[in-house]
């Protein structure tokens, strides 16, 4: 009795704390997706180049200054944002569904399926992940389809497979086999037992997820196989501007702030420890 | 060597917890403190120990020969582990070190705390483990590679090696079967001969087994105490009788089932286990309507395998299950750990409500069988995490009696209960088997329980 | 079988797999490129000027292009086999050459990196788990969060801008001595060791909260020789296991840092063999890193099997 009263005590503010990281990450992604969304609309054209006004200072005429062919920063971050984040998502959505199905289709039927489907897991993750991307890049160097492509083989299977345990732990528990004693089937056993489960550690590694197909197409577009410029994108931005970093240091970190920010707010979002 | 407490008190931020115990023991008068969880008998071990969980205190006083040990400064009292003071944790496989052998867990504190050489501390041990009945093979072992009543002795002669003369045993039989409990209490009382050893347990047996004094706690209070045999036998308080009355030896018998009843569930010649390890073959097993079979035997004999098998959850490895009914609805199961048959995350009512309407119950008939089953209806809205294990298992036989079973199979389902609890949930279990003809297969490693509620009892054994 | 011989087994099948799908890859990127293949390698072969309808076909009969694709990839995989990896169409050199020089300076970095991740992580984690709850603990999170957010290559182009450009300490990039060495392998030394400092920080604060802890206390043992005797070797248990899946973070790593540093080894060739599509190259340096993968790997499947005992009873 008196550890429960204690254990009670202590968990109210961690559970606070936790709520709070939550909503202040929720809330630096909602800014970024903000600015993905409508930047794009409001900002000039990222193409435009003002040639009498190259690196132009932050704060000007132009609010982030403008790059080394004159053309708007922010109009640019902005771009980039809409293509990093609807990339991302896109790569997560075709990525997350076939995974979590085959996953929990995996756990529930056993036998051949889960072993082939298991089989065909291992050898994907035979090969870290950004290795299989770039082998894949080179079908095409630069064609974000192979990108999008690369990004989801790699990305399914880490939804298949935490699917496919977590939910094989569930079914395999006292409560669903006495849920089918008890005459229920298989609609229900999902969504009152196997759902409330997964779909936890899943947002988790969405979160993750989203944060990693960023970090790959900035990745590679900075080692110049990925898009290639004048596409406005965070990871090719630090390339272009990189030699001018003596006079404008700033405008050379502001792409590498925004994937900063924008891994931070998943981190702080997903409530984990960064691992 | 002698332990006194006096006006014992424990408070929290919450108020006391603990109210102004006294009680004493000493070598050859061993002290047993009994009590439901949650009855503050832990916390009292806690406070000689000098273990009370943060922003906890105690007042009083707790002598140890001359030693105050209250008001000692908390370096000293970690100077007393091991040397004055031990401690025999719960579950003692848990409390070994999985990565190390058993013996060096021993030979450690003789070198370590006795400043012993190694070659000394290695005889030392080896002499202490013998004594124990541990040989050489035992001690070179992994933990998890030791039988629960091995890593208990482990443990004890680990506790024994810094030459504490003060043993702490909390809740020594826990996770023990029935023959492991009587070969823990023949090791107690050896060890209570030389030493003073103060027990905390809900376990009448193991109380009486040791003798000495017993203490029965409530609510922080010690209500009733002296010699074991005594407050055992002629309880005055209350409490203690319902405590006493709660051993299922004290039970009244159980019915026999009426003549000419149906048989539900019946297997013929039932083996299940792989080649390499039979659990058992060639069993006969007949239930019948209103009667409970009791199964028992020791921890891996198959048990909840054979149960399993009768309610088709599994397919034996040879024999025949014959049920009276196709429905399979009809044949339902009450599992050990309650929480654990639950959705974490829904409601009762809602768990109550998904079943009504799956089955086309009308709700109407929910609300008189959870008062039939002492549950009051304030309890439907909270999680099953949220209840205690008592209530969650009526709620479990609630679910169950729902479908109008012939048979049920109850696998340890009181066996995580306090003893009164499990006497109140075993008591509506018998109602419900008398009052509806229901065919029960009782498994259980109790063989008392088992003994008292049914009219057949199979005892299982390991197979060689 | 016992967990040795199954680690190995398991080890020995990934390493097949990583050919396989490097072999069908590549195979199939043949295949996919535009134009007539036969005169491509002949062109990286005999240069651009020499190339003549009578090389192309002489390469074509060579590596029997006439024949069905299948009787095609088999032969391509049998290359693999024997770890014929071709020419690069590019230099010419062949592609097991220069992988050989390649190879050693990215293991040089990855175990520079890794050693280094392991000297900062761990005993920052032991310090902070003994610490649980404390401010040191939170400000040690917050730190490793900051820097689990910085992907290589941010924060490799962070480090050269302070040290490099700034302060003038260390060249920015380059492949002379233990200097140039210095910066690529701590960009990927601090990623590694942010995560592996909270894990570390998590099993200490586990193992120290363990029952078997708390009865190596009641036992008489101070907090010291608890946790020298109970206390590392439990700790290191889930580290070790976790280094293995920080093995894919190095691994990709060190793709990008030996690019952004030029550093001369596998990642950095292979990033070039993708850019300039010489296939031959591209398969070499995936096979070869997929390769390093699966060994470091290994060598972090027995490192858990001698601290674990459950693992070697293969319970």
């Amino acid at each position: 009795m008196s550890d429960m009263v204690l254990d009670a005590a202590s968990a109210m503010p961690r559970a606070r704390r936790a709520v709070s990281t939550r909503i202040a990450g929720a809330a630096i992604l909602l800014a970024l997706v903000a600015f993905a969304a409508f930047g794009p609309l409001l900002a000039i054209d990222p193409a435009r180049q003002d040639l009498r006004n190259m690196l132009a200072p932050m704060g000007g005429e132009y609010l982030l200054g403008t790059d080394h062919l004159g053309r708007s920063i922010l109009a640019r971050l902005a771009h980039a944002a809409r293509l990093s984040l609807g990339f991302a998502t896109l790569a997560l959505l075709a990525a997350a569904i076939p995974g979590t199905l085959l996953g929990v289709i995996a756990a529930w039927s056993g036998g051949w399926i889960d072993r082939a489907l298991s089989i065909l897991a291992d050898m994907i993750l035979a090969l870290p992940g950004l290795l299989l991307v770039l082998v894949l890049a080179a079908f095409a160097p630069g064609d974000i389809r192979v990108l999008f492509m690369g990004v989801s083989v790699a990305l399914w299977v880490e939804f298949f497979r935490v699917a496919r345990a977590s939910a094989a732990g569930v079914l395999a528990s006292p409560e669903v086999e006495a849920a089918r004693l008890l005459g229920f089937g298989p609609a229900h056993i999902v969504r009152r037992h196997v759902a409330p489960r997964i779909v936890p550690v899943l947002a988790t590694l969405a979160a993750f997820g989203v944060g990693g197909a960023v970090v790959t197409i900035s990745t590679l577009s900075f080692i110049h196989v990925g898009v290639r410029p004048p596409t406005p994108e965070w990871g090719n931005m630090i390339v272009e501007l990189l030699p001018y970093f003596e006079e404008a240091p700033a405008h050379a970190l502001a792409p590498a702030g925004c994937i900063f920010l924008l891994l931070i707010a998943l981190n702080l979002l997903a409530g984990q420890d960064p691992r | 060597m002698s332990l006194l407490i006096e006006d014992l008190s424990v408070a929290g931020p919450q108020g006391r917890i603990i109210h102004g115990v006294s009680l004493s023991a000493a070598p050859g008068a061993p002290l047993t403190l009994i009590g439901e969880t949650g009855s503050g008998k832990s916390l009292v071990a806690a406070a000689v120990m000098g273990t009370l969980p943060a922003g906890l205190s105690a007042t009083g006083r707790v002598r140890l020969e001359e030693t105050e040990l209250l008001t000692l400064p908390p370096a000293a009292r970690r100077g007393l582990w091991g040397r004055r003071i031990a401690l025999l944790p719960q579950e003692p496989w848990l409390s070994l070190d999985p990565t190390m052998k058993a013996g060096p867990q021993v030979e450690e504190v003789l070198g370590l705390v006795r400043d012993e050489a190694p070659a000394a501390a290695r005889r030392g041990a080896t002499r202490l483990l013998a004594a124990l009945g541990l040989g050489a093979q035992a001690t070179s072992r992994y933990p998890f590679q030791l039988s629960g009543g091995m890593a208990q002795r482990v443990a004890i002669a680990a506790t024994q090696a810094a030459g504490a003369t003060l043993l702490l045993a909390d809740e020594p039989t826990k996770g023990l079967d029935e023959a492991l409990r009587d070969e823990l209490a023949d090791t107690l009382r050896a060890r209570a001969a030389a030493a003073t050893v103060l027990t905390i347990t809900h376990d009448i047996a193991l109380a009486r087994a040791l003798g000495g004094t017993v203490a029965v706690m409530l609510e922080g209070r010690v209500v009733e105490s002296g010699p074991a045999a005594e407050v055992l036998d002629t309880p005055r308080h209350a409490y203690t009788r319902r405590l006493v009355a709660a051993d299922p030896s004290r039970w009244p018998p159980a019915d026999p089932a009426p003549p000419g009843a149906a048989t539900v569930v019946s297997g013929r010649g039932l083996a299940c286990g792989f080649r390499a390890r039979r659990l058992f073959s060639d069993l006969h097993i007949d239930v019948r309507a209103g009667e409970i079979v009791a199964v028992s035997g020791p921890s891996g004999c198959g048990k909840t395998t054979l149960g399993n098998a009768l309610l088709g959850l599994m397919r034996p490895a040879a024999g025949t299950v014959a049920r009276s009914e196709a429905a399979p609805t009809r044949f339902q199961k009450l599992y050990q750990d309650p929480p654990a048959a639950f959705a974490p995350h829904a409601t009762l009512r809602t768990a109550l409500a998904d079943l009504a309407r799956r089955h086309d119950v009308p709700w109407a008939r929910i609300a008189p069988l959870l008062a039939r089953l002492r549950l009051s209806p304030a309890l439907l809205d909270r999680l099953p995490g949220q209840i205690s294990g008592g209530e969650l298992q009526r709620f479990a036989l609630a679910r169950v009696l729902l479908l109008d079973p012939l048979f049920l199979f109850a696998d340890e389902a009181t066996s995580r209960l306090d003893p009164v609890t499990q006497q109140e949930v075993m008591e509506l279990l018998r109602a419900q088997v008398t009052e509806r003809g229901l065919g029960v297969l009782l498994v259980t490693h109790e063989t008392a329980l088992a003994k008292a509620v049914a009219v057949r009892h199979v005892m299982l054994g390991v197979e060689p | 079988m016992t967990g040795l011989s199954r680690i190995l087994l398991a080890r020995a099948v990934q390493a097949f797999t990583v050919a396989l799908l490097v072999g069908v890859i590549t195979f199939l990127l043949v295949r996919s490129l535009p134009g007539d293949i036969a005169m491509r390698i002949a062109a990286g072969r005999y240069g651009m000027d020499m190339v003549s309808v009578a090389a192309a076909e002489r390469v074509s009969a060579e590596l029997g292009l006439d024949r069905p694709w299948s009787a095609q990839l088999l032969e391509w995989l049998w290359n693999i086999a024997r770890f014929d990896l071709g020419t690069s169409l590019v230099t010419g050199e062949r592609v097991v050459d220069s992988l050989g020089v390649e190879l050693g300076h990215t293991l040089l970095l990855s175990l520079a990196a890794l050693g280094l991740s392991l000297l900062i992580g761990p005993p920052l984690g032991l310090l902070l788990g003994l610490r649980a709850g404390s401010a040191a603990d939170r400000a040690g999170l917050v730190a490793a969060a900051a820097i689990r957010a910085l992907p290589p290559f941010v924060l490799g182009l962070l480090l050269i801008l302070l040290f490099s450009l700034t302060l003038g300490w260390l060249p920015p990039a380059g492949f002379e001595g233990p200097r140039e060495l210095l910066l690529p392998a701590l960009t990927l030394a601090l990623g590694l060791a942010a995560a592996s400092s909270r894990v570390a920080r998590d099993a200490t604060a586990l193992v120290v909260a363990a029952p078997y802890f708390a009865f190596a206390r009641w036992k008489g043992l101070s907090d010291r020789q608890a946790l020298l005797r109970h206390g590392l070797r439990n700790a290191s248990v889930p580290l070790v296991a976790y280094l293995g899946m920080q093995l894919v973070w190095l691994i990709e790593g060190v793709v990008v840092v030996e690019s952004l540093f030029a550093w001369p080894g596998i990642g950095h060739s292979l990033v070039h063999a993708i850019f300039g599509r010489d296939i031959p190259m591209v398969q070499g340096t995936a096979l070869v890193m997929g390769l390093i993968f699966v060994v470091l790997n290994a060598a972090v499947d027995l490192l858990c099997l001698a601290l674990d005992p459950r693992r070697r009873a293969g319970a």
